[in-house]
Order: C-alpha cells, then structure tokens, then sequence
C-alpha cells in the first residue's frame, strides 16, 4: 500500500464530481458490506490509453499506405490488446467487497482516518486499487486471491466540527495503464475534528469523590486494567500489537488510576470570550487528564460526561468538544 | 532492484529489443548511442552511479545533446524525412529520453518509442525469420506497460509478463478477423523511399560477371506452377536480352524500331506465378518463351523481355503463361538482322578466321550452327567457375588460349561465330533450372542458376535458343552448378549445401517463407475478395468485407466477455467467512451464536460453557477477527485457519 499526490483540479475534476453527483443520485445510498456490480462501475480510457489509440492510428494508416502486412498484423493485435486490457481493468474491481469502513476521528491540523477491508472473493489478485475521498490523497491497495486487505487513508482535518466523507472513489488502472475504471461509494460516513489541545491554564481542582484517595498522583503511576476489544475511534498507540502479533486478535490496552480523585471541566468555567479558544483549553486538559490516568467529567451547557476514565471515556469527550454548537448530541 | 527502479529499467529493456530489431536499417553509431544510454540507465538502476540532479545546466546540456544527434542524422541521411532516417531519428529521442527517464510518464513515452521502431522495422522488412522478433518485442512492450503503470511488490515482473502474453493471445483471434476483412485501401497516401541495394543479373555481361554472380546462394525468385512442372533441362529462366558487343562486353541496347514478331507455339502452354526478390532493377524473369505482359506497368519488348516501369525494391509476385517452343514462319526485318549482326570488326581476329573457315565447309546457316557446337564439343574446352584472366580480345582467349570458360563465356563466343558469318544472333541472360521444393510444390531458382545462353535466327524457325554450355558440360542440364562446381565454391556453403539434413531443413524453412509471403505479405485487397469468394460470396464487394469484419469483431467480443467474466453473485461468503461459518455450526451446539454478537464475546460465551474448549475457541476466534478486520491476510494465514477449524471437535 502506498500513497501518491493528488493532481490539481481543474476542468476534469469539475467533471468528475459532476458525474460523481450524477451517480449519487443515480445509485443512491450504499450499505455495508458491499460488492462492487458491474451495474455501477464506470470505465474510461487514460492519457496513455488515448495516446496509444492515437499510436495505433498511425500504425494502421501506414500498414494500409503501404500494404504492409506485418505491420497491420502488429495494428490488429495491439487493438485487440487494447480491448482485452478494456476488460481486465475493469473486472479487476467487479465483485470486489468492501467488507467495512473503519472511522479514526483526530484532532485538528492532524489527519483522521478511513479504513477500508476489501475482500476478494476471486481466485486471481487484484492489484492496484486506488481509494481516495475528495480531501484526502490516494491509497493504493491489493488484495490477493480469496484474502482480504485493508486501505488506510488519510484525510487532513481543517477546521473543528464533523467533516462528512461524501464519497469515497474507488478506482483502478490495472493492469496496463491503458483504461481506469472507477467507482463511488456514498455511505453514511463522517471525521469528526476535535479542537486542537492548546492552552497554558491550570484545570480546575480536584473534587474528592469520598473516597480515601491519595491527594497526590504522579504521572504514569497508573493501574493495568486488562485488555478489551477493538473499537473505532482507538488509538493505533493503544493497541496492543505483542497480543496481536501471538495470534489473539487487534486488542487494546486499558488502564486504570488507582486514585478516586477526579476533575470536571466545564466550558462555562473556562474563561476567555473566544469559544474556539476555550474549547481547545478544554481539550488540552482532557488529554494531559487522560495521559495521568486521572478521572474527569465534561459538561458543555446541558450535555455532559459523567466523570469516567480510558480512551473510549477520552475520545467522548473530545467528540463532544468536536460537535460544540453544532446541537447534536454526543 | 527497488520497485520505483523497475518501471524505467522494463521501458529501457523494451527499447534495447527495439533497437536490435532496426540493426540493418539504422546507422552504427544510432545503435551504439541507444545501446550506451540502456547501459548507463542499467547502472543507474543498480546504483552504480547517482543520477545526477535536474538543474538548469543539466536542461542545457540534454538541449544540446539533441541538436547535436539530430544534426548528425541529418548529416548521415541528407534528410530527416523517408524511412531510414525517421528510424534513425527515433533511435536517437529514444536514447535520450531513456537517459533524462525521471518519472512514470517518461517510461511511457520510452515505450511508445519501442512501438514506433517495432513499426518502422516491420516496414523496413516482412521476412517470416522476423516474426518472432517481432511478436516478442510486442509481448515485452505489453509487459512493459503493465510494469509502468504498476510499482507494486504483490506484481512481479513475471505476472506482467504471464497477463501480457494471455491478453496477446486472446487478442490473436481478432487479430485474424481484422487481417482477412478489414478493407485494404488500395493506393499510397504518401510514399516509401526504396534504399535497396543492387542484385542480381545486370544488363551487362562482361567475361565473368555470370560466374562471380553463381557462387551466390541466395534466393532470386519462386515459381509455382499449375499442373506439373516442365523437366529441368527446359527451364530456361529468360532475363536481361543482349545485343550489342564490342568485343568483350554484351550489353543491351534499346530499339523501339523493332517489332515484334508473330509466334506460332508447339505445345501446350505453360502457367505458372513467380515471387521475385527485390532486385532494385526494372526486369522481371519468365519462363522462355513469354505470351503477354503480366501487369499494366510491365512492358513485354520485341525480344521478349519484361521490363517494368519501377524497379523491384520489394518481393513482387506475378502470374505468367509461357510457351516453351515456338516457331515463326515471319522474315526478320532489315533492321533488326543488321542489329543483331553488329560485330566489332578488328577484335577477336582467330574467332573470326575460324568461322569463316567453318562456315565455308558448312551447306546452310543451320548446318554451320551444328558444326560450330561440335567444335565447342571437341576442342577441349573446360567448363569452370574460374576460367583465368582475360584479353581485351575475350573470345580469343577462351576459345584458343585458356580453353576454360563458364557459360557466359561460351555463350558471348557462340555469338561471335554466329554473328561473324550474318546470322542474327544474341545472348540471353537469366537463369537456368532450379531446385524443386517438395514441400511447398514449387520451384527455387537461387543466383547459383545465373546462366546465359544463345538465340540464333534461322529463316524459316525464327530465333532458336542454342545453349554452347550444354555441348560442354551436358550435365548443366540436369543439374545446378552448386551440384557440379563445387570446388571453386565457398567451403562453408558446399558443406551445408551437401548435407541431407540440413537439405530438408532448408527446403521445410523455404517452404514456410514462401507460404508466408504468399499468403500473409501479399495479402491484398484482391486476396480479400478472393476469401470472400472461398466464403461462398459471388461477385464480393466492399460491403461483404465489411460484415464479415462486424461478424467476427462481434464473435470475438462476446468470447472475451465470456472467458474473463468473473462471477458477481452477492452475498457469497469469502473463503475466511465460509470457515467461520463452519466453525459456528460446530459449536452451535454448545451455544447457538447471536446475530449481533462479535467472535471474541461469543468464544467467551462458549468457554464459558465449556472451560475445555477456551483456549481453542479463543484463538480461533482471535485468528478470525484478525482475518477480518486486520491491516489484510494473505493466503497462508487463511489456510491454517482452515486448518483449525477443521481440527475443531466439539
């Protein structure tokens, strides 16, 4: 799998997204898991499968000028080269399942991701499929016979709130550059960017919760809780890869304070007139909060987080910064 | 070799094959410019030498290499324009686009290039010994392509070339249909230079120049006949006419003056088509003696040779109908007798007192021609591929001298006599004989066949053919010079020539060329309709071609969509969905698993019930979810979790 630049848009991407939103409403929503039908992938000739149209011309015109046979016969079989080429591009995504869509939410100027498991059913490779959304670079991925892979793609996050993922295209020159068949999957997909954790105030204190907690707590001083599932929105940095690489599956580490003792952040206590601001103060304290291990709460006007701990405690919180104003619940 | 490598070194590889492909037509030094710019992007890729940056200088640099090599190729040619020098020119923007190769795009282009000489070499040449060359340049550029649009570990170079070859052979079937129907306009729509070289029999015959021409092996031209073929000895190949001498040199001189005469023919008449090699001289060969013209542009002279408005610079095939003896009752003009008794009058002093001598003891002209060829016969005269120097006074010295000669030789002396006494006599050049091709059923005549002989006017008979030759090495009839010389000939050819083996190898490989050039390189559009008309089509036209063309384009389609059609059937489990489902049903009876339940908490729930299976189930269920929503899986993994499903005893 790597990654290659995006070219500049310019009248083909306007193009292409107007295709694009005529099969939206041509296709209508997709659910998952999906197999790509023929029905809904499109194919076209590249730059160099024109230019090789173009190189086959020439030849024919030759061939005919001078009643050269060997030449001709050349012509025929590059035309028919041609049009075998036509079909594997465009088999080599017919019948291709997108197995599911992984989110990873990030924080702003970061990248979220999407991750992608294909399967392939076929008894031959496909090789070289190219992923891209409209923000993000394109991935390129192969999946071998009867396996699965998976496509991991970055999308940059600019700005704070929900970033919904359109349409995903799925495309595809193999195997001679000639032809590029492409796909749009529209599903219900969204990035949320959380406020980027900046600012230099101290939290606010703790609340002993009654119990008979230390008052002092050292970072890193924090309690293995045991291993629990995958579930999106993890950190890549959680996981426990020892487990995964033994066999037992994509795990992550949990742990736990060993101090009762807990903070709660609260947008209204946050001073400053910029609300952008105070939100990434917020989120600077749920991360240092989260990297001690401590427990801590969130309330953001009549929503709120109950005080609790962990990733999956963290990365709440943090979707509820990301969706501040915006009147959705989290 | 590191993947980003790989794209520029298979497009630098592609236009090596290229290049070797346009040795011959090409000049040295284009050739060695591209084989130095494959050789040093060979090193680049194996990191022998760092590419030097782009810079401005470097841009500089690369513009003045250009000029320079396009310079020099017009320097070469005088041209930039025609075959060769477009070949040479392409030669060379390869070479340095293979060098200034940065990107994918460049390799691209390399590869256009390797398409474009492929393109010019098959118009240069169309031998069938080529096409191998030719269809595995076209298989390494398909493969070239797939590498250039593809840096991917999980794509070898060897899956390139596997898919390149299946989608080459797949699209031969299509190939076929398009060669036979696709209309061949007929016309040029701009012209092909001719740079062939001389070869063959000249319009000049000077004391040996007919020997230097018959230790040659090669090929001067294939006749099929229809029916059987005429017996050897019959096989007089008529070419070049001579008329004029000046005492040691026959050459032919033009006289629209003369007529020709009306012939009557004895026998019946032969039929036959001949493929001629490119001469690069205007005449055509036929069998002694010619009925008519072949083609508009051939002219048939009063001494029945064709002679064709441009000269044979590519393989020509023709159909004539022949007559192998003839007679005229007609007188021959006073013109034409005066011509062909022109005798330098102070050469060849001896010649002449012989024949004057001869012809005194001699009843008739017919008579005398006899008595000549006896003494042609008597004398002593050696039959021989190296008959020595010679005088200015040519027949001299053969006749008298050196009594060696080969059939030129004897030829231009029989002439003399001839015309030293008033009878209309002149020498005829071409070939004699030939090899018979079992295998193909047609005749091969090569340069070892050159052969010149006589025609003398008797009244009453009109030109009779009078082979001198035949008086002193009788056995010329029957059997080529490469048969009865073989001492004067080359060693190499002899030894193979003798070779029963290597005979019927030669005569297999003919066989195949000549198949080649009948049936694929002259396919035309009067070929077309031909198939057209074996197809079952009276009277074919243009829009018969047509249908067949759409019939089998539509015929190929629908096979290719058969053969690489891949089954979309939805909902069907992949090879890791269908274990897991094995494995479900397995443990169904311990406790059926929910329809939202994950396979961790469900091997949970299931060891939960049954402690023993835990471990087991759990791996299982930890190898499945890694299959699953893992970074991917390959086929090994997938295997060994079959593999322990299939343990799985419950």
């Amino acid at each position: 799998m790597h990654a290659t630049a995006k070219p500049a848009g310019g009248l083909r991407s306007r193009l292409r997204r107007g295709a694009a939103r005529w099969a939206r409403r041509r296709q209508g929503e997709d659910r998952l898991p999906l197999q790509l039908a023929t029905r809904r992938i499109y194919i076209l000739p590249t730059r160099a499968g024109l230019a090789f149209a173009a190189l086959l011309f020439v030849m024919l015109l030759a061939g005919l000028n001078y009643g050269n046979s060997i030449a001709l016969l050349i012509t025929f079989l590059l035309a028919g080269f041609g049009l075998i080429a036509m079909h594997l591009c465009h088999r080599n995504l017919v019948g291709a399942v997108v197995r599911g869509i992984a989110t990873v939410d990030a924080f702003v100027g970061e990248h979220g991701r999407l991750l992608i498991t294909f399967e392939n059913p076929a008894d031959t490779a496909r090789i070289g499929i190219e992923c891209e959304t409209a923000e993000s670079e394109r991935v390129t991925v192969s999946v071998p016979a009867d396996a699965s892979a998976r496509a991991e793609l970055g999308v940059p996050l600019t700005s704070r709130g929900r970033l919904p993922i359109e349409r995903i295209r799925l495309s595809t020159a193999f195997p001679f550059g000639l032809f590029r068949a492409w796909t749009w999957l529209h599903l219900p997909l969204s990035l949320l960017a959380w406020p980027v954790p900046r600012g230099r105030r101290e939290p606010p204190p703790e609340i002993a919760s009654g119990g008979n907690a230390p008052a002092v707590h050292r970072a890193g001083d924090e309690e293995w809780a045991g291993l629990r599932e995958f579930r999106d929105g993890d950190s890549p940095r959680q996981v426990a890869w020892g487990a995964y690489a033994r066999g037992r599956g994509l795990l992550v580490k949990t742990y736990q304070s060993p101090a009762a003792h807990q903070r709660m952040f609260d947008v209204a206590n946050v001073p400053g007139a910029d609300v952008e601001q105070r939100l990434e103060q917020l989120s600077a304290w749920i991360v240092a909060a989260h990297a001690r291990g401590e427990r801590y709460g969130l309330r953001l006007g009549e929503q709120h987080a109950a005080t609790g701990s962990g990733s999956e405690h963290r990365a709440r919180c943090l979707n509820g910064l990301a969706l501040y104003g915006s009147g959705e619940p989290w | 070799m590191r993947l980003e490598a790989r794209s520029s070194v298979a497009a630098a590889l592609l236009y090596a094959a290229a290049l070797v492909l346009t040795v011959g037509s090409a000049p040295t030094w284009c050739l060695c410019v591209g084989f130095a710019a494959v050789a040093w992007r060979m090193l680049v890729a194996r990191g022998h030498f760092v590419r030097p940056q782009r810079r401005r200088g470097m841009r500089f640099l690369l513009g003045a290499i250009t000029a320079v090599l396009v310079i020099a190729v017009a320097a070469t040619f005088r041209t930039v324009t025609g075959l060769a020098a477009g070949t040479a020119l392409l030669v060379v923007m390869g070479a340095l686009k293979v060098l200034e190769s940065r990107a994918r795009r460049d390799d691209a282009i390399v590869i256009g290039v390797a398409l474009f000489l492929l393109l010019a070499a098959g118009l240069a040449g169309q031998a069938l010994w080529r096409l191998p060359l030719y269809l595995l340049t076209l298989w390494g550029a398909c493969a070239a392509m797939a590498l250039v649009a593809h840096a991917d570990a999980q794509f070898s170079a060897r899956a390139a070339l596997r898919l390149a070859a299946r989608a080459l052979l797949m699209a031969i079937p299509l190939a076929v249909v398009c060669f036979a129907f696709f209309p061949r306009i007929a016309g040029q729509f701009w012209a092909l230079q001719g740079e062939a070289a001389t070869t063959g029999l000249s319009d000049e015959m000077s004391p040996g120049s007919i020997g230097e021409l018959a230790t040659g092996y090669d090929l001067a031209f294939r006749a099929r006949f229809e029916g059987p073929p005429p017996p050897h000895p019959s096989l007089y190949w008529r070419g070049p006419v001579l008329n004029a001498f000046d005492g040691f040199t026959w050459r032919r001189e033009w006289h629209s003056c003369c007529r020709s005469l009306p012939l009557q023919s004895d026998g019946d008449p032969v039929r036959y088509r001949i493929t001629l090699e490119p001469t690069n001289r205007n005449w055509l060969f036929a069998l002694d003696t010619v009925d008519a013209a072949p083609a508009r542009d051939v002219n048939l002279s009063y001494d029945h040779q064709l002679t064709r408005t441009e000269p044979v610079v590519t393989p020509l095939s023709y159909e004539a109908v022949s007559h192998l003896r003839t007679h005229t009752d007609a007188p021959l003009g006073k013109l034409a007798r005066q011509l062909e008794t022109r005798l330098p009058p102070d050469r060849n002093p001896r010649t002449l007192a012989l024949a004057a001598d001869l012809r005194a003891r001699s009843g008739s002209d017919a008579d005398y021609a006899h008595k000549v060829l006896a003494w042609f016969r008597d004398s002593g005269l050696e039959y021989t591929l190296e008959p020595g120097t010679t005088t200015l006074d040519s027949v001299d010295t053969t006749l008298f001298d050196s009594k060696r000669g080969f059939c030129g030789h004897f030829a231009s002396a029989y002439a003399t006599m001839m015309r030293a006494v008033g009878i209309p006599a002149r020498v005829v050049t071409g070939y004699l004989g030939g090899e018979w091709n079992p295998v193909g059923g047609y005749l091969i005549v090569r340069q070892s066949e050159a052969h010149a002989w006589n025609e003398i006017w008797l009244d009453g008979r009109g030109w009779v053919r009078i082979d001198p030759t035949a008086v002193v090495a009788p056995e010329r009839l029957q059997r080529g010079v490469y048969d009865m010389l073989t001492a004067s000939l080359p060693a190499g050819s002899v030894l193979l020539h003798g070779n029963r083996w290597f005979n019927r190898l030669s005569l297999l490989w003919d066989g195949a060329s000549q198949w080649w050039q009948e049936h694929v390189v002259e396919f035309d559009l009067r070929a077309q309709f031909r198939l057209l008309e074996k197809l079952g089509i009276d009277a074919p036209q243009w829009q018969h071609l047509g249908w067949g063309f759409a019939m089998g384009l539509i015929a190929w389609v629908a096979w290719v969509a058969l053969a690489l059609r891949r089954s979309v059937a939805r909902g069907k489990p992949d090879r890791v969905g269908r274990a897991w489902l094995r494995a479900t049903r397995k443990l169904k009876r311990i406790t059926p698993r929910a329809a939202h339940e994950g396979p961790i908490d469900y091997a949970r729930r299931v060891a939960a019930t049954r402690p023993d299976l835990a471990a087991r189930v759990d791996a299982l269920a930890a190898r499945y979810s890694r299959l699953r929503f893992g970074p991917g899986a390959g086929r090994e993994e997938i295997a060994a979790f079959e593999r322990e499903v299939r343990r799985l005893a419950v």
